[in-house]
């Protein structure tokens, strides 16, 4: 099929078009989300950094170098704000959280285009 | 019976009533429209609460208020972690697929996902592929989600094990079914609405008087940093667990049941404190009767280690909840309290271990189970950061929801309304149960799952009268979290018997009428199969209900989604990334189907493996096989 030389004179369907440059947005919204709460929360939250022997698959912490440095100490323990939420639990999640649903009403308000979703006559 | 059954009783009641006159409402509106697209998809006029309450209360299931409570129970602050992608879900899951997903159900007239498949890549076995494996999936999930319902009903009546369950299954069978098969689509939305709303104000209402009642949060991480480590056995079969607390100055990792494998054996405790610690257990050999099978009970094991002139100084043996309420058999005849039960070991290895876990471990990560296996190591973290978030979009009782709203502006205002539902939830969540650790008997790690219940119904009506219709309250919410799920899966599986194979395939000049009767019938029939299978539960829901959703996005998220935003995706594509999905996802939790642990491969969970893999072979299927049919590329892509 030499579709090109056909579609070419069609317009590209208006939804498509915003939802696929909206979609690279919120996958972009994703990505940062997730780099910053895992990595925060691997490094600043957990007493051990290699797997247990009994767990299932190699180490993947062993990919990043000596991570056994980061292993937590128990009395290190503070609770932000006297809410005694664990500190890595507040930075990690509760705060990128705060921040995500700020995020989202900005991508809503500003980013998201209304649309019209029925077909038209001929479709 | 007390009063706070009575007062239970009544806000169950009026709850169920509430739900049967929605469903009556609804059913009016059905005679009015075009009976399948109001039945099955509510005409496609949801607007913004709607949407946002019935897509949130339906991706809050069973699993939220029993699997994920049982869990933050069992691990503690972790579970943070483990729900954390939520804070994107939404936003990942309606913004991505919803404008453009409900634009292609309307060009095609879809109101079922197997319908959009069908039409979308033009081929029948694709459409019937489709409903086959989200009957397959959803009877999975339906079976735990029943159970959840029957546990709900049968703790928070306090009725008695022989018989609690068989009951609680019936009342939640008869209400979920009726009201469902009754009022279709739009009572299964309205009653979302109604359900989502307990769901929220409950555990709003639930976080402070958890958290002040387990004496505020600094102290609740303060008791569980304190709590000497602790074992809580999980042996197969009913009552014969023990809580195993170090309560001595010894170093010991933890207990091994062994078994002798020779008849006439007498019960021993050993340990040797010369081996090293990593690897010192304290060993307990059952005894055995003539056929060599192992005779002893947890409350053998209990008395032999007390009796030891050493080790009795340096245990304190309790039981968990439920081995202590067992008294009497269900012939009124009185039993041995606590672990009654004989120790089952596995035939294969003839010995089960069980580590000590120490309260700092409920504080930070990975978690530990009491097995010794770690709970949420860096690639779970990684895995369940995708699952929720990104995966999410791959369910289709979510993304039929998205094919139901009315226009792109409810859309953009149920994202807010769902982001904000779900940080309300799942954190308050987690705290309440981290506090409600410090609250709550041992539970075992397959009783845990009543921890929910068990918080409504004992922490809070202890606080005196004025509670108990507030606890009443908060058992609603789980029990509406497990009603807003069934009602729209049982509603997914007769529409894919009804509309996909019936109307579509079969006979396509079907009567309105008979369509009519063949819904209404099609969804009681599902829904009484779905309860007999569930009288014969499976343990741990939240690992059935992963497995569920694991499979629904393995199977659909590719095919739907390149078929909405790739012009180059063909039908061998898409069938390729649903089989191969689906393949991969049973193959690697199939060791779980022989009592083994599912497959990670490198540490990852099956869920990114799966949904990689259909991803990898729909794009190279659908470029060798390429291109698409002219026709079907205009038809989504361009506007005439």
């Amino acid at each position: 099929m030499n579709k090109n030389s056909n579609l070419n004179d069609l317009p590209t369907d208006s939804v498509y078009k915003s939802s696929f440059r909206e979609s690279i947005w919120i996958l972009g919204i994703w990505t940062a989300c997730f780099l910053y709460t895992v990595i925060y929360c691997y490094l600043n939250g957990y007493l051990t950094h290699e797997p247990h022997p009994n767990s299932t698959g190699p180490a993947i912490s062993s990919l990043v170098g000596e991570i056994e440095s980061f292993n937590r100490l128990p009395a290190s323990l503070t609770t932000p704000l006297g809410l005694g939420i664990p500190d890595w639990v507040f930075y990690g999640i509760f705060c990128p959280t705060a921040v995500a649903i700020i995020i989202t009403i900005i991508f809503c308000l500003f980013i998201y285009l209304e649309q019209d979703l029925e077909p038209t006559d001929d479709e | 019976m007390t009063e706070t059954s009575l007062a239970t009783i009544i806000t169950f009641v009026t709850y169920i009533f509430g739900v049967f006159v929605l469903a009556a409402v609804s059913h009016k509106l059905l005679n009015k429209k075009s009976f399948l697209g109001e039945y099955f998809l509510g005409s496609r006029g949801l607007g913004s609460w709607a949407l946002a309450f019935t897509f949130a209360a339906t991706a809050a299931s069973g699993g939220s208020f029993t699997g994920f409570p049982s869990l933050i129970y069992s691990y503690g602050w972790v579970l943070a972690l483990w729900i954390a992608s939520y804070m994107v879900a939404a936003i990942c899951s309606m913004g991505v697929m919803g404008k453009r997903l409900n634009q292609v159900a309307r060009k095609c007239g879809a109101i079922t996902i197997p319908d959009v498949l069908r039409d979308r890549y033009e081929s029948t076995g694709l459409g019937l592929l489709a409903t086959g494996t989200i009957i397959f999936f959803t009877l999975c999930n339906l079976i735990a989600q029943f159970k959840a319902g029957a546990l709900i009903i049968e703790e928070t009546f306090n009725f008695p094990p022989d018989w609690g369950y068989g009951v609680g299954l019936l009342i939640f069978a008869v209400t979920v079914i009726s009201y469902t098969a009754y009022g279709g689509f739009r009572a299964v939305v309205w009653t979302d609405v109604m359900q989502g709303i307990v769901m929220v104000v409950g555990i709003l209402i639930l976080l402070p008087v958890v958290v002040r009642q387990a004496g505020g949060l600094e102290v609740v991480n303060q008791k569980i940093s304190n709590k000497p480590p602790t074992i809580v056995t999980g042996v197969k079969g009913p009552y014969n667990d023990l809580v195993i607390q170090l309560v001595g100055e010894i170093e010991v990792k933890g207990i091994v049941y062994r078994h002798p494998q020779r008849p006439h054996a007498n019960l021993s405790v050993n340990w040797d404190p010369r081996l090293p610690k990593q690897n010192r257990f304290i060993e307990i050999w059952l005894a055995t009767n003539e056929k060599g099978e192992t005779i002893s009970t947890g409350n053998h094991v209990k008395q032999a280690i007390e009796q030891d002139p050493y080790l009795g100084h340096q245990f304190k043996i309790t039981f968990p909840y439920d081995n202590n309420q067992i008294i009497v058999d269900s012939l009124g005849r009185s039993l041995e309290k606590g672990a009654t039960g004989l120790i089952n070991l596995s035939k294969s290895s003839g010995q089960e271990h069980f580590v000590f876990i120490k309260g700092e471990e409920f504080l930070f990560g990975p978690g530990r189970s009491s097995k010794g296996v770690s709970f949420h190591p860096l690639g779970m973290a990684i895995s369940f950061f995708f699952m929720w978030a990104l995966t999410g979009m791959g369910q289709p009782g979510t993304m039929l929801r998205l094919m139901a709203f009315k226009d792109s502006r409810t859309l953009k205002r149920a994202i807010l309304t769902v982001t904000s539902y779900y940080a309300l939830i799942y954190l308050p969540l987690v705290i309440i149960f981290v506090a409600a650790r410090t609250l709550l008997p041992e539970l075992t790690p397959e009783n845990s799952d009543k921890a929910m219940v068990l918080v409504s119904t004992r922490v809070v009506s202890n606080l005196g009268l004025g509670y108990q219709i507030l606890g009443a309250i908060f058992v609603a919410a789980p029990f509406a979290a497990v009603m807003s799920t069934v009602d729209s899966f049982l509603l997914m599986i007769s529409s894919g018997l009804v509309r996909d194979i019936y109307q579509r395939t079969i006979n396509p000049r079907v009567s309105n009428y008979t369509v009519k009767w063949a819904s209404y019938i099609t969804t009681v029939v599902v829904g009484v199969i779905v309860s007999l299978l569930a009288t014969q539960p499976p343990d741990f829901l939240q690992r059935i209900i992963v497995f569920t959703g694991t499979g629904f996005a393995a199977t659909f998220i590719c095919p739907v989604l390149l078929g909405i935003y790739w012009k180059g995706m063909t039908r061998q594509g898409a069938l390729s990334s649903m089989l191969g999905g689906f393949t991969i996802i049973l193959g690697l939790f199939s060791p779980t189907l022989f009592g083994g642990d599912r497959i990670d491969l490198l540490g990852l969970h099956p869920n990114l493996w799966s949904v990689g893999g259909s991803f990898a072979l729909g794009f190279v299927v659908s470029k060798w096989t390429g291109p698409p049919p002219k026709h079907l590329v205009t038809r989504y892509f361009y506007s005439k």
